[in-house]
């Protein structure tokens, strides 16, 4: 994996403009050889916004997302949980709970769909997320 | 069918208790904290008030015959396999799997299952009465190799995997605490409250701890006597959970879901409703204070408990069909 700032800070700043003017959260490019996801800090509107990109090319690692079940507020510890979850990077098996999604009085849990390395963390707690946004990162063992 | 593996003592079915019975001298029986028993059934589409099985003595151990769809709420450290659920929380279980529960701050736990525990209801409830033995299974608590048979599961969530926010989080503003822990249990003066006098004021004031002489009959607390005056003498009377009684010795009772039906201790105060949940969770040893509180609070946080209750009856359903259409996309 390679996570680096993307070639051109001008287009990046131009799509993180168009993208806040929107009220769109986040977006993700597609290449042939890369993908390139740009989040942008909808509470902080003057904040950089996070850019990745990250390499798809055969033999690279190959990372995926975990995203939301559902739309809804995120939290990586449950709400009696005293001790916050151990950061990343961490091992994570498949369908181990790495964080709840709370609608109401009701936690959906976010689970790890495959085994890997857990290298990020999207979203912070508390915020407010919508079906498919992108919450932790995944290296998949190759 | 589920099957016990491994049980102590007093753990015994529950459902919300034959409340009607009284003037006949049958005790209501139910659930010590009848919020976590509705909450475990919504979480597996049972109706709030269906059988399940109340854990108040651990480790507890038992193994589903077949996949089942199960909820554990209120105390226990649940796992699955040797997995660990998250507190409040809704799974399912595939044949053969073995469900272990182990202590933790809260003193009772509530597995419920879809479609129910299944045994004959007694006088309208599947509650087991241990005093009255009958109830449950033949009036008894839970053994090892005892076989349950469930229900037919009427509306079961179709997710593998679904919580409630625990109610001591999500109703903070309306169920405190003392900074030091001490459970603060909110009451209502009773009608021999005056006649303690001066005594009175400091069973307000101080803290009680739960005495190791307390259980679902009742609580014995223990600290500095409270004492009438002179002694009073009365006939017999109805008694309800909740109502707090001060016999001879000056350290109060307060009586739970298999309270006596009648009694005569004269009686200094009666727990609101709404905080009996909480005593149900109190584990002997700790400490409460009684909060002397007032009809209008009571009712607030009646509300505040009914408001939660059809929260999650509504939103664990909402979750569940939109969680379905998406997959069937």
């Amino acid at each position: 994996m390679s996570a680096v700032d993307f070639s051109d800070p001008a287009t990046i700043a131009f799509l993180a403009a168009a993208l806040q003017a929107a009220g769109v959260d986040g977006i993700e490019i597609e290449q042939p050889a890369r993908k390139v996801r740009i989040v942008v800090e909808r509470d902080a509107p003057g904040a950089a916004p996070l850019v990745q990109t990250l390499q798809t090319s055969p033999g690279a690692t190959q990372l995926e997302a975990v995203t939301a079940p559902m739309a809804g507020i995120f939290d990586a510890n449950h709400p009696d949980s005293p001790a916050p979850s151990s950061e990343p990077p961490r091992e994570v098996g498949a369908g181990e709970t790495l964080g709840f999604i709370r609608v109401g009085s009701v936690l959906l849990p976010v689970k790890a769909s495959r085994p890997g390395m857990l290298t990020g963390r999207v979203a912070k707690d508390g915020a407010v997320v919508g079906y498919g946004d992108p919450l932790f990162e995944i290296e998949l063992r190759p | 069918m589920i099957e016990i593996v491994d049980a102590g003592p007093f753990n015994t079915i529950q459902d919300l208790g034959r409340p009607g019975y009284r003037n006949i001298g049958v005790t209501a029986s139910g659930a010590m904290d009848p919020l976590a028993l509705k909450i475990a059934n919504l979480l597996v589409g049972n109706d709030e008030g269906d059988a399940a099985i109340e854990v108040q003595t651990f480790p507890f151990r038992l193994r589903f015959r077949e996949a089942t769809v199960f909820a554990v709420t209120g105390g226990g450290d649940a796992t699955l396999d040797g997995v660990a659920l998250p507190p409040w929380w809704m799974q399912t279980a595939g044949a053969g799997q073995c469900l272990e529960l182990r202590p933790s701050p809260s003193a009772r736990a509530y597995i419920a299952f879809g479609g129910g525990v299944d045994v004959p209801p007694v006088m309208g409830s599947r509650s087991t009465s241990l005093r009255g033995a009958f109830g449950g299974i033949d009036g008894r608590f839970l053994k090892k190799d005892d076989t349950l048979r469930l229900g037919e599961p009427a509306g079961t969530l179709p997710v593998d995997g679904l919580g409630a926010v625990p109610p001591a989080k999500a109703l903070a503003a309306f169920f405190p605490n003392a900074p030091d822990g001490t459970l603060l249990i909110r009451a209502l003066p009773a009608g021999e409250h005056d006649l303690f006098g001066a005594d009175a004021e400091r069973f307000w004031s101080q803290s009680w701890k739960i005495s190791s002489q307390s259980d679902r009959t009742g609580y014995r607390l223990s600290g500095e006597p409270v004492r009438a005056p002179a002694s009073v003498e009365m006939r017999s009377y109805g008694i309800v959970p909740g109502v707090v009684q001060v016999p001879p010795g000056g350290e109060p009772i307060v009586q739970m879901s298999d309270a006596n039906t009648a009694g005569g201790y004269p009686k200094i105060a009666g727990v609101v409703e709404a905080d009996l949940w909480r005593l149900g969770q109190a584990r002997i040893g700790s400490r409460l204070r009684f909060v002397r509180s007032s009809h209008a609070e009571a009712r607030t946080l009646d509300r505040a408990l009914a408001d939660y209750v059809e929260d999650v009856r509504n939103t664990s359903q909402m979750v569940a069909r939109a969680l379905k259409t998406i997959a069937g996309r």
